[in-house]
């Protein structure tokens, strides 16, 4: 890239504001950058500081009743917010393409995704409602959906998240625009097709000549995709680096604050979080656990988890990963006893949970805690936090009142939240302090155990780091167990000392942090860990010459394969892999895997996949 | 770390200006519901005539426009020989305007206590039905279509036509009519609440079912029959009056609003518009405050 070459898009001051005179607030004030050609740009910053509002803002656009006030959008040298609305709409679609958050509100339900799609591409090109068909089948090829020449003729309703999502890359990009514009576009998808989708993305502009503006919130796509990082601050543009200096070398106490843990784990592994004894006593056992649903109206069941073994020793956090529908949840909600299991056995200590009567049950939810993934829904929000937190010392304690309450206070000092918060309600406090909230609530009683229930999946960066710093800290300081239920595998890295696969109620591999992250066995665990972003800019997906997937389809949990579940869509399958069930089989290292040709030594390590790590 | 550092920037819509737009509609409402309110505690005494004797004027048409400085300043100096009749005598000679504040206190009794019955009762069956799905609960929303599938006003009419008119009859019927609104829209919230997170937590935590149901689930779901509550209120006294105006309400010389205007009805042929007018007018306003001001409750609450 040359000098010389003139930016494709230059932003300069832009300001929006909401609200006018003394009142005004003025979430982006003064956003400058500049995109270029074959450029993919992330932007990252807190949650509310206006990325989103920034995302639109580039396309002359704000949210009623925010108004851009100020500064200029220049894309190719024409400024986007001097323009009339008629060369502004001529420019939006076919030049500039968007792709925002949420792909299913986005779609209109009443019209089919190829005449959305359509209908996008006639906004700005000549064409017969006949090419416009064929067009979107097309594009809908091109983003990766099978069988698009049906898909076509699909409503938004029909179709899963993910391929909502690409429907609508398919419609942004049906104009081969030069820039997109993308709003976190893959928050909420699966790792594996959040990967796809990104790599067609780059593969994309790296192609076309076209360019990316992306806002993103995990460092994990920054790192792999993006070529430069600018951090959102106060709105405006606090950092602007290339992406290896921005992770190697962050500028902004921002930028190195949720940086932290990753540098931290690069130079010596895990901050101990205390040690565990390899041959201690499990805490927690379970044993041949199996939970099935019902159907209505029909004698089939789902099979979320299906004889499941774990075990986890006192001071130990045991991860347990999978792909969303996996049934990790489930095994955490059954382990509390908010799930009945239709069969096996789950101990705590010396007690067997299922042969505990309600109230017995009900005392040792003392010892057995969970903490939800929403912070925002898991607080009552009528209660204040004073009354949250007394809730626990109530049922379980004889405390006197004042002592409840200066449990309460250090309470909130252990999980670093004000004291002097203690009469609000949760309304209104931000995400990360939230999840506090549920810690501290969880902790009230002084549990030995806690299941963690993707407690970080809705936080900013920042929340996760400070998330991750308090939950080692209290493991060390009260020698808590963890499961730690999460499909972010960044995090598994930081917290667990060992982890499980789980694939389809299955555990498929099961060892320690070490041996599954860098040296994965079973090929679903190197599938995962294949399609996992992890946030080191050295190791770019992109960049890697093999990155095959599992293909095809997750088979339906209503109708299990009769041998492996993984066979289907394994690359090294076999046609035994069809017929026989596996059993989870322990190898010399420690581990324990389910796939008999690794067990038995049948699969050599050249012919799996490629890992990641 | 400290707090301040983890709460990040608000929310943006916490720091934007707030909208202030029709609350002075807000404000008529209220100022409405007030009056009503006050009148019910305290008309009949300030009323200026009995409510229920006759004086020896019948029919006597309310003072002219121009009459009443002159009117106003006898009754201030005490130099009238009685007291004037602002909105003047009906056909039995009952003072309109004694009538017409002493009504709300009838009125607003048998709104306000058949509201609160339902309200009760509709609360409490509708977190059950909400709860516990099953046979029993399926059976009590079948009930409660069945009550709701009849126009409110005819079952109204039998069941008073049925029990009696007497006061209490007359509440139970409205109760037992607006019982299934609130189980209802309680119903819709409980299962919609029951399935958070923080439900979930304070079983996990250990509580028993009945207190996850009545300390957690209840008080989160009963924000949409309160703000029904407000807006039926104005419907309720609507019903009385209507009950009343047919004759199966409650009965004469009692001053309740829908027996004056069904009394009064018979002269507007012949131009005595004012025995029916001013007790119309009188409903309408009280209906129209307690819709208004429902609304602007909803409003906030969904504003948050």
């Amino acid at each position: 890239m040359t000098a010389a070459e003139a930016p494709m898009l230059e932003v300069r001051d832009l300001s929006v504001a909401y609200g006018v005179g003394r009142d005004a607030v003025r979430p982006i004030d003064g956003l400058s950058f500049t995109l270029r050609q074959r450029e993919i740009v992330g932007l990252i910053g807190e949650a509310g500081s206006g990325k989103s509002t920034a995302a639109l803002a580039l396309m002359g656009l704000a949210r009623p009743p925010g108004q851009i006030v100020g500064g200029q959008v220049a894309f190719e040298g024409r400024d986007l917010l001097a323009m009339d609305d008629e060369a502004l709409r001529r420019i939006r679609g076919r030049d500039i393409g968007i792709i925002v958050q949420n792909p299913r509100g986005a779609l209109n339900p009443m019209l089919k995704v190829g005449r959305q799609i359509g209908n996008a591409y006639r906004a700005h090109n000549k064409a017969t409602r006949g090419d416009s068909k064929r067009r979107a089948i097309d594009m809908l090829r091109m983003v990766g959906i099978n069988d698009p020449e049906r898909r076509v003729d699909a409503y938004a309703h029909e179709l899963s998240g993910g391929m909502a999502q690409r429907a609508l890359i398919a419609m942004a990009l049906s104009s081969m625009p030069k820039l997109l514009i993308a709003d976190e576009p893959t928050s909420g998808l699966d790792v594996t097709i959040q990967a796809q989708f990104l790599d067609q993305m780059w593969q994309t502009v790296q192609e076309t000549g076209s360019a990316m503006f992306l806002v993103a919130q995990e460092l994990g796509i920054l790192a792999n995709y993006c070529d430069r990082v600018l951090v959102l601050q106060n709105g405006h543009i606090a950092e602007d680096a290339p992406v290896r200096q921005f992770f190697a070398a962050p500028q902004q106490p921002y930028s190195r604050e949720i940086l932290r843990l990753e540098q931290d784990t690069a130079e010596g592994g895990i901050t101990s979080s205390g040690t565990v004894k390899a041959d201690a006593e499990p805490l927690v056992r379970i044993t041949g656990l199996v939970k099935n649903f019902p159907i209505k109206g029909s004698s089939k069941v789902v099979q979320a988890v299906h004889d499941v073994d774990l075990a986890i020793a006192p001071g130990e956090t045991l991860g347990l990963v999978g792909e969303s529908g996996s049934g990790k949840t489930t095994v955490g909600r059954c382990l509390v006893h908010l799930t009945e299991p239709t069969e096996g056995e789950i101990r705590f200590g010396d007690q067997t949970l299922s042969g505990l009567s309600a109230t017995a049950l009900r005392q040792m939810r003392a010892k057995l805690q969970i903490v939800f993934q929403d912070p925002y829904d898991s607080l009552n929000p009528r209660w204040t936090i004073r009354r949250i937190l007394r809730e626990p010392l109530d049922l379980h304690t004889d405390l006197s009142r004042g002592e409840k309450d200066s449990r309460s206070r250090e309470l909130l000092e252990m999980v670093g939240v004000d004291p002097g918060l203690i009469d609000r309600r949760p309304q209104g406090l931000g995400a990360g302090m939230l999840q506090r909230l549920n810690i501290a609530r969880a902790i009230a009683t002084n549990p030995s155990f806690i299941v963690l229930d993707e407690p970080t999946s809705v936080l900013s960066p920042r929340a996760v780091v400070g998330l991750v710093d308090l939950l080692r800290r209290l493991q060390r300081d009260l020698g808590l167990s963890y499961l730690f239920i999460s499909h972010d595998l960044t995090t598994v890295r930081y917290l667990c000392h060992r982890v499980a696969v789980m694939y389809l109620g299955q555990i498929v591999e099961k060892g320690s942090v070490d041996q599954v992250f860098n040296d994965p066995k079973h090929p679903y665990s190197k599938a995962l860990l294949a399609a996992h972003l992890f946030p080191d800019p050295s190791q770019r997906r992109v960049d890697r010459q093999d990155r095959r997937e599992l293909e095809g389809e997750i088979p339906s949990p209503i109708d299990l394969p009769k041998g492996c579940y993984l066979a289907s869509r394994c690359p090294s399958a076999k046609p035994d892999c069809q017929a026989q069930p596996q059993e989870l089989t322990i190898l010399p290292d420690g581990r324990s895997i389910r796939c008999w040709r690794v067990a038995t030594g049948d699969l050599a390590d050249q012919e799996g996949l490629q890992h990641a790590v | 770390m400290s707090a301040a550092d983890l709460m990040g920037p608000t929310d943006e819509a916490t720091t934007l200006p707030r909208r202030k737009k029709r609350d002075w509609l807000f404000g008529i409402g209220l100022t409405i519901v007030a009056v009503v309110v006050i009148l019910a505690a305290i008309g009949p005494w300030i009323a200026p005539y009995d409510p229920t004797s006759v004086t020896p004027r019948i029919v006597e048409p309310p003072p002219s426009l121009g009459e009443i400085p002159g009117l106003l300043w006898g009754s201030i100096t005490g130099t009238l020989e009685h007291p004037p009749h602002w909105m003047g005598t009906d056909a039995s000679g009952f003072d309109i305007f004694s009538r017409v504040i002493s009504a709300p206190r009838i009125d607003l009794s048998i709104a306000l206590a058949a509201n609160g019955l339902s309200l009760l009762v509709g609360v409490l069956l509708g977190l059950l039905a909400g709860y516990y799905r099953n046979v029993a609960t399926g059976l009590l929303m079948r009930v409660s279509d069945v009550l709701q599938s009849f126009p409110v006003f005819i079952s109204a009419m039998i069941l008073v036509a049925l029990a009696g008119r007497s006061t209490v009859n007359i509440i139970i019927a409205l109760a037992l009519l607006y019982t299934p609104i609130y189980i209802r829209l309680t119903r819709a919230e409980v299962m919609s609440q029951k399935v958070r997170g923080y439900v979930e937590a304070a079983r996990a935590m250990g509580n028993p079912e009945l207190t996850v149901a009545l300390r957690h689930v209840l008080p989160n779901s009963l924000a949409p029959a309160l703000i029904q509550a407000s807006v039926t209120i104005g419907f309720a006294i609507l019903l009385t009056a209507g009950l009343s105006f047919v004759g199966a309400g409650v009965r004469p010389p009692t001053p309740e609003w829908g027996l004056m205007i069904s009394t009064g009805a018979n002269q507007i042929i012949l131009g005595e518009w004012w025995p029916s007018v001013f007790p119309g007018i009188a409903i309408s306003l009280t209906v129209f405050g307690f819709a208004v001001l429902g609304n602007a409750l909803e409003r906030r609450y969904d504003g948050g």
